[in-house]
């Protein structure tokens, strides 16, 4: 998914949006800045400041600034929940934690070389069970034990669905065992960090009431989401954004570096 | 010429590295001819000085198979190896080294010849496995398997282990050097009876010394990287520590070409010349480096990353006067054994228990003005692994350094992610600024 928010110079949201990302993904970021930009009623001339951020960062041409996910999700999820001191986010690629200390990142964990932990485990198995992925969260809640699941592997995660599907497990107790694997290979990654509260849960997969049930357990914490757990990376950037122009400002220094134009990125153009 | 070709390298390599790297590489070619002319030649693993000088001074040709693993990997002619590894049954959690060495080995064995193709003209057929007890276990039983393939003799020399409270008991580091001088006089003696010559006792005096002061010389070199910019990039000691470190080539050869480096690096430290463009980033790194991928250097030399010191484990002993030692191997196992200890005294004071291999980082890291550190623990190995999380740990909390843990192997290219390291060293760049703020709130000296 590609987010944009805007905000105001009192740090006031003034549009926020989700857009798909598809394979055109690097070309489109202009364009759903335009349409972020439309709900706002603003022109692209009033914009002060442009951070991106994410895997994507580098196809934003019109951007000031290029910061890190984990930077603006430390921002994001600070700003608002001050007291958050370890975050999780799970998201379509990747798993992270963050220790957070006075709303800065002072150290963080991801997962590497395996999607099993992410969103992309849950997306994959969706289809096996025959449900769709915003189905399982309400699913789980039915569930009268939770059916052990290999957190290893998302192919042998299949397998063993597929085959307590043949001996009629019940969907509910095969989806919260799901949550389950993943809620265990995630706390064993972010443990490193010396899990402590308050713990935030943020990204895609913090949507799913069944995983955030899973983790609570598995950490033996209380978790908090935010309204909107998808956008708190692109809250982040609009926040560090504001303050370096803030900050350009005050010492009387240009807020720009380079002309900003709302144009896609050049080198996928062909000569 | 292309725009890219034109662009300045962001890494200033030392010109004084290419002839050492030369000399290390030469030993190869040199054990091939002594093969073909009749003459001994021996497999040895890094026994960090112990053993190597009597195999010189006895005129026996010495290769090393981990140094021909990383010759292999960084040439990307490992694969071929590790696949006949695993052909031949070996499991791919093992040691890049092991499997790339046991790959080698089967298809030499099957040829009944060096493979054409081999790196650096290969390795030739040994009279003798040496191996070594220090450090890693897992190493002795690769040589065994290698004896079996190459129906030569293995002999294994032992090195004690003290703990760091251990080696400051009364009488341990005496007794400690005694038992590694008698396990050197069994190996004259086994080596004479393997090859029919005698020792030669002035040589093995003239080699001890060199050696030392190769070490000694290597060890100053290593020095001049505290000053900032750093003159000397770790590439440039992975590059040359094989003279040292095996000690590859000629020591007489290699002595002169320290000594060049020397002042090379000197100049270099006196005239602000620093080893990359524009230093931002002065970092550590932990164990050895993905072989296979050395250009992931040059890209965050890009990005102002200057690699000033790496793992002690590959460094020479802190100096100590050996002049009153008459008795060569006393004065070889004494070097040895100010290698593995010589960290304990200031490790101890520092109440750092686990000692030499997590207390350097945190010594050098102050000493070299760390801002960060990039790990590379080896997913196969034990040894080089499981001491970084600890000093990751002590540097984060200690000196507020952080780190990045990036694993991976030495010789599997599969087992190392490069792009997912590049995406995670710019988030750690972002750390490192904010702990470079800490650091000051917090009065450190940089």
């Amino acid at each position: 998914m590609t987010k944009v928010v805007i905000l105001d110079g009192d740090g006031k949201t003034l549009s926020a949006l989700i857009g798909p990302t598809g394979p055109e993904h690097r070309r489109l970021a202009n364009k759903v800045m335009a349409d972020a930009l439309a709900r706002a009623n603003l022109a692209f001339s009033e914009i002060s400041y442009v951070v991106a951020t994410g895997y994507g960062r580098i196809n934003v041409p019109f951007a000031d600034r290029q910061i890190t996910e984990l930077t603006c999700h430390a921002k994001g999820i600070a700003s608002l929940f001050p007291a958050v001191r370890t975050a999780i986010d799970i998201g379509g690629q990747d798993a992270k934690g963050l220790k957070i200390r006075n709303g800065k990142l002072v150290d963080f964990v991801m997962n590497d070389r395996c999607a099993a932990g992410t969103g992309r485990f849950l997306d994959v198995l969706v289809g096996t069970l025959g449900l769709r992925i915003d189905e399982l969260g309400e699913i789980s809640l039915k569930a009268t034990q939770k059916l052990p699941i290999s957190s290893v592997c998302t192919v042998f995660a299949q397998m063993e669905i597929m085959a307590c599907l043949s001996e009629g497990t019940p969907l509910p107790d095969i989806v919260a065992g799901l949550h389950d694997a993943i809620a265990n290979r995630v706390v064993k990654m972010i443990k490193k960090l010396k899990i402590e509260p308050d713990v935030v849960f943020t990204g895609g997969v913090a949507k799913n009431i069944g995983v955030v049930n899973a983790l609570q357990e598995t950490l033996g914490l209380n978790v908090s989401v935010p309204a909107e757990p998808l956008l708190t990376g692109a809250l982040g950037a609009a926040l560090l954004g504001r303050e370096l122009a803030l900050k350009a400002l005050a010492e009387g220094k240009p807020v720009h570096e380079k002309e900003l134009r709302l144009d896609e990125p050049t080198f996928f153009k062909v000569k | 010429m292309s725009e890219e070709k034109k662009k300045k390298k962001a890494m200033n390599r030392l010109k004084s590295m290419y002839p050492l790297r030369a000399n290390i590489d030469q030993a190869y070619e040199r054990s091939v001819e002594a093969t073909k002319a009749g003459k001994p030649t021996a497999w040895s693993m890094v026994n960090w000085w112990e053993a190597d000088p009597i195999l010189k001074a006895m005129d026996i040709e010495i290769v090393y198979p981990e140094n021909f693993g990383a010759v292999c990997a960084a040439m990307g002619k490992a694969q071929k190896y590790l696949d006949r590894a695993d052909a031949e049954g070996f499991p791919t959690h093992m040691c890049g080294y092991a499997r790339n060495g046991i790959g080698y080995t089967a298809e030499m064995t099957e040829l009944g010849h060096i493979p054409p193709d081999a790196p650096m003209g290969g390795m030739p057929k040994p009279i003798l496995l040496l191996a070594s007890g220090a450090l890693c276990d897992a190493r002795i039983k690769w040589f065994q398997s290698l004896g079996r393939y190459l129906d030569a003799p293995v002999w294994a020399v032992e090195l004690p282990h003290p703990g760091v409270e251990e080696s400051q008991l009364p009488g341990v580091r005496e007794k400690s050097i005694q038992f590694m001088v008698k396990e050197l006089k069994e190996l004259v003696s086994f080596l004479e009876r393997l090859t029919g010559r005698k020792m030669d006792w002035a040589k093995l005096e003239e080699i001890a010394d060199d050696l030392i002061e190769i070490n000694r010389i290597w060890y100053e070199i290593n020095e001049f990287r505290k000053v900032r910019p750093c003159p000397m990039h770790s590439r440039d000691f992975w590059s040359c520590m094989n003279a040292s470190l095996y000690p590859a080539g000629d020591t007489k050869v290699s002595l002169k070409l320290y000594r060049d480096m020397y002042d090379e690096v000197k100049d270099r430290a006196a005239n602000k010349i620093g080893a990359v463009e524009n230093e931002k980033y002065r970092m550590v790194f932990g164990e050895l480096p993905p072989w296979h991928a050395l250009k992931i250097f040059d890209d965050l030399a890009e990005r102002g990353w200057n690699f000033v010191v790496e793992s002690w484990a590959y460094h020479a002993p802190k100096p100590i006067d050996y002049s009153k030692i008459s008795d060569p191997l006393e004065r070889i196992a004494t070097q040895t054994y100010q290698w593995l200890t010589g960290y304990f005294p200031d490790a101890l004071k520092e109440k750092e228990y686990m000692g030499y291999f997590a207390y350097p980082y945190l010594e050098w890291a102050r000493t070299y003005q760390c801002d960060g550190g990039l790990f590379h623990p080896l997913l196969t190995c034990r040894t080089a692994t499981n001491h970084l999380v600890l000093a990751q740990d002590r540097l984060l909390n200690k000196l507020h350094v952080p780190s990045l843990v990036a694993e991976g192997d030495i010789v599997d290219l599969k087992l190392f992610d490069y792009a997912d390291t590049m995406r995670k060293a710019v988030v750690l760049e972002e750390m490192m600024d904010h702990y470079k703020q800490v650091r000051q709130e917090k009065g450190f000296e940089w």
